[in-house]
């Protein structure tokens, strides 16, 4: 399984949460960024993002002088991050239900950064699609099958249909492992 | 005022509705791009459009096989879409209100697509913010309110 460090962008850049919006965008701008990192103002304090998105929702939409407005007002803190390890289809599951795109890599300190983008272009979803919790759901079909059989019998074909399920998911977690080795 | 075809990426790639999943993967990842334009089928329908999000949140996400899954079944349609002489104030300000990031550009057929990378990008709204009264003065040279700075 890729992990969030074989797809994340090594290179990221951090702003100063005091700094005005207007440098933000010119950083963005020159770098050819989406977002910039802002790091934590001590041991206690956690990392903080501002994206390009918080500046045309929050600002531009608005019409409200980039200049005169700064970065702690409009970034999001403490933002979600990701360990290096954690493995990409658990990544893409964890941005999609905190509807999140982008978020900072961090094992002890800033690794990297890690997007949508990231995911589309150099994970193997396509090639290798990882269904999570494959374990979990032969448990849960080896169960029914128990429950089934041993309320119609063990030759009725309800039976054996269930037991099919658990063999059809065994399958596919032997296909994974051996797409992982 | 910079309008949206000002700021618009012209070069726009659309995608059959029935392609799978694979193929919009493929096309994005040769093409650079974030998003494709799902073309109506006909006059009376919508654009859609799918996103690199859409995949994502709904396919990656949950492990399903690309190959076996079609664009119809994940895309947006119909789909918000921009006229060309949208101011890019407003066009901010339509993003924000409907939590969108990218609209196809359309008038007589698609013209382009718009996004946010292209408001902070290429718009001048970081050297040039307009508040929404001055929006309104600029759009209405005749108005009161607008005279009123004349002087």
């Amino acid at each position: 399984m890729l992990t969030a460090r074989d797809i994340m962008t090594a290179d990221v850049v951090t702003i100063s949460g005091s700094a005005t919006v207007a440098e933000a965008v010119k950083l963005m701008k020159e770098k050819g960024l989406r977002a910039l990192i802002v790091e934590p103002r001590s041991d206690r304090d956690p990392y903080s993002i501002v994206t390009e998105t918080d500046i045309v929702y929050k600002v531009a939409a608005f019409g409200d002088d980039p200049k005169k407005m700064r970065v702690f007002e409009i970034m999001t803190k403490p933002c979600i991050t990701v360990s290096p390890d954690l493995g990409v289809e658990y990544v893409a599951r964890l941005f999609a239900n905190t509807k999140t795109r982008r978020a900072p890599v961090i094992e002890g300190k800033l690794l990297g950064i890690i997007s949508i983008s990231d995911i589309l272009n150099k994970s193997d979803f396509v090639e290798k699609p990882v269904q999570l919790f494959i374990e979990d759901r032969i448990d849960a079909a080896r169960e029914d099958a128990r429950t089934i059989c041993a309320a119609k019998g063990a030759t009725a074909p309800e039976c054996a249909a269930a037991w099919d399920i658990v063999e059809e998911l065994q399958a596919a977690a032997s296909h994974k492992r051996q797409a992982e080795a | 005022m910079m309008r949206a075809k000002d700021i618009m990426t012209r070069e726009v790639v659309t995608i059959s509705g029935s392609a799978t999943i694979a193929e919009a993967v493929n096309l994005m990842k040769d093409r650079g791009l974030r998003a494709l334009i799902v073309e109506p089928r006909s006059d009376r329908d919508p654009y859609g459009i799918v996103t690199e999000t859409d995949i994502v949140y709904k396919v990656a996400a949950y492990g399903h096989d690309p190959k076996k899954m079609r664009v119809f079944e994940i895309m947006t349609k119909p789909c918000i879409t921009v006229s060309p002489d949208l101011g890019v104030e407003y066009l901010a300000r339509l993003f924000a209100n409907t939590k969108t990031r990218r609209a196809p550009v359309v008038k007589d057929g698609l013209k382009g697509i718009v996004s946010i990378s292209d408001v902070m990008h290429k718009s001048d709204f970081a050297e040039k913010p307009k508040t929404y009264f001055e929006l309104y003065c600029e759009e209405n040279p005749s108005a009161l309110e607008a005279r009123m700075y004349d002087d």
